[in-house]
């Protein structure tokens, strides 16, 4: 979308601008959410030794960190009736496989009800939050109001059918209730959580480089510096430099991936020039080992200035923190300090975790502040939605380029376009999980979720909870095929991440 | 996943493989490979810029 527009010089009104924040902004908080709880948390908390917990105590637990309601000894009782229920029908459903007694697992029995409980809560909360994505975006997931200069979502004070104030105060109450729950029990079972695994701020720090496209423009020029999450790279976790983001130092590589290129393996190609010419060499399935030596992934290896970068909400709070924004320095040193923990253990799976939680309570702060905006722009009579002054394509030039970048929950996503006539004529993707899954580049260069493995402890290597810990961290939101080898090379198992 | 199926915005459900190197009780090396093929951008030739969008959304 900015990648068409910014080739075809569109500027899309406030009002576009605004929604586009909205729906991109709820969609991190509930994102978020899900992947702490759903995704994420059951490679911390242990779900069989829920049952083993006293409720009266677990009450108290949840008491002496947050005041949210629900948190009676009764609440937790029931929640553990629920559960034992599952467990003694043999129907663990969806906390089936996984590593339930690892020794890894370090939580007390009510620490872990009490996470069962918030697990439980966020699915009823997510479900309605994200009506504020349906009704900008006209459902979720798949938005269908974008519009190339602007959006397609209808402003009319006086229809039922149209944005009004109606639906503006309905979505405010959303947000509220997006904040409050972020605020009063992501965040403290966050703390709770990563105070019992302090040792992972040791475990999973990666490259050490950070690119941040940065999102949530503060004014509707297209590609804009001026954002509420900053643009920047931080290089070697250097925090008192943050360096400017340069496009044209983007360049993938394929000489571990399954692609040619016209030049050859050892160069790597901007994506203006990217090709992507598939040509599979690996193994015929099934397979025990592909040969990492050769071609190994359907993933490209993007590279900034030679580099592999991480992204996501670790890169983007670290640009910010870097940067000096006020509310993410704020949440940066709470959390720090909360943990006992210096600012070093940022660059690690805790800390990854850790970030995404502190950018959840930042978006859903700033939710209401742009709403109240979009009502101020509609009160003063500004109902504009959508630029369509180069809608017709025989108002483009015969030949453009332009690029787009948007900080998607996982982070940075770049789309470079070229267009010819009026079509396109070469289209590249650059999304996050190739900058953060991306495989070995012409040196040999590792990429971030290789390099977070490594010293990474493996207690048991046909229970390897530990890897998906950190492979998790980076929030994949896949289902990925682990296998661990012995030093010679001796398959232990394979794993089905659920 | 990527070149294939992670994207953030659709979470279209994707693969993603850890190889990985274990001695001593520590991973010494790790390798990660998609498993699957993406292909949008072949799917975006010729098309209509003012349609990229709704597809490229769908990684």
């Amino acid at each position: 979308m900015r990648g068409v527009e910014n080739a075809l010089g569109i500027t899309i009104p406030d009002n576009a601008r605004l929604i586009r924040n909205l729906i991109t902004g709820i969609q991190y908080v509930q994102d978020h959410v899900i992947h702490f709880y759903h995704l994420h948390a059951l490679d911390w908390v242990d779900i069989v030794s829920a049952l083993k917990a006293d409720p009266k105590k677990t009450a108290a637990l949840a008491q002496s960190i947050s005041d949210w309601p629900l948190s009676s000894t009764d609440y937790f009782r029931g929640v553990q009736s629920k559960l034992k229920a599952f467990v003694e029908a043999g129907q663990l459903g969806i906390f089936a496989n996984a590593y339930w007694g690892h020794p890894a697992y370090q939580l007390p029995p009510e620490a872990n009800l009490m996470a069962v409980a918030h697990y439980l809560e966020a699915l009823d909360w997510q479900r309605d939050v994200i009506k504020i994505h349906a009704i900008l975006g006209s459902k979720n997931p798949h938005a269908q109001t974008y519009l190339v200069g602007g959006m397609a979502t209808a402003i009319d004070p006086n229809s039922e059918n149209a944005l009004n104030a109606g639906s503006l105060a309905h979505m405010q109450k959303l947000a509220r209730k997006a904040k409050e729950f972020v605020e009063k029990v992501y965040i403290p079972d966050l703390l709770a959580v990563a105070s019992f695994y302090k040792e992972w701020a040791g475990y999973g720090e990666g490259v050490g480089n950070y690119l941040a496209y940065g999102e949530f423009p503060n004014d509707n020029i297209s590609n804009t510096d001026n954002l509420f999450l900053p643009r920047g790279i931080i290089m070697g976790k250097d925090l008192s430099k943050v360096h400017p983001v340069q496009q044209e130092k983007i360049a993938e590589y394929v000489t571990h991936s399954w692609y040619e290129y016209d030049e050859g393996d050892g160069v790597a190609k901007h994506p203006w020039e990217g090709q992507t010419n598939y040509r599979y060499t690996g193994p015929k399935p099934p397979y025990k080992f592909l040969d990492t030596s050769k071609k190994y992934s359907w993933l490209k290896a993007p590279r900034y200035d030679g580099m592999p970068m991480e992204v996501g909400p670790l890169a983007r709070m670290l640009v910010a923190y870097a940067s000096g924004h006020k509310r993410v320095r704020e949440l940066v040193h709470l959390v720090l300090g909360k943990l006992g923990v210096g600012p070093e253990a940022l660059f690690s799976t805790l800390g990854r975790t850790a970030a995404r939680g502190i950018e959840t309570l930042v978006v859903a702060e700033q939710l209401p502040v742009w709403l109240g905006q979009l009502a101020d722009n509609i009160k003063r009579g500004d109902l504009r939605i959508h630029d369509s002054s180069r809608w017709d394509p025989k108002d483009w030039p015969r030949e453009a380029k332009g690029y787009g970048w948007h900080e998607a929950p996982r982070g940075a996503l770049g789309h470079w376009v070229r267009i010819k006539d009026g079509k396109i004529v070469n289209y590249q993707c650059v999304v996050p999980s190739t900058w953060n899954g991306s495989p070995r580049d012409a040196k040999g260069q590792r990429g971030p979720y290789e390099a977070a493995l490594l010293g990474t402890p493996v207690r048991d290597p046909e229970k390897p909870v530990e890897i998906l810990r950190t492979i998790h961290s980076f929030d994949p939101c896949m289902a990925c095929a682990v296998h661990v080898l012995d030093a010679q090379g001796r398959e232990y198992v394979r794993i089905k991440v659920v | 996943m990527p070149k294939i199926a992670i994207d953030p915005i659709t979470r279209i459900e994707g693969h993603l493989r850890i190889e990985a190197q274990v001695e001593g009780g520590k991973v010494r090396d790790a390798w990660a490979a998609g498993t699957m093929f993406r292909g949008i951008e072949k799917i975006l030739i010729g098309r209509d810029p003012r349609d990229a969008w709704a597809f490229t959304q769908r990684i």
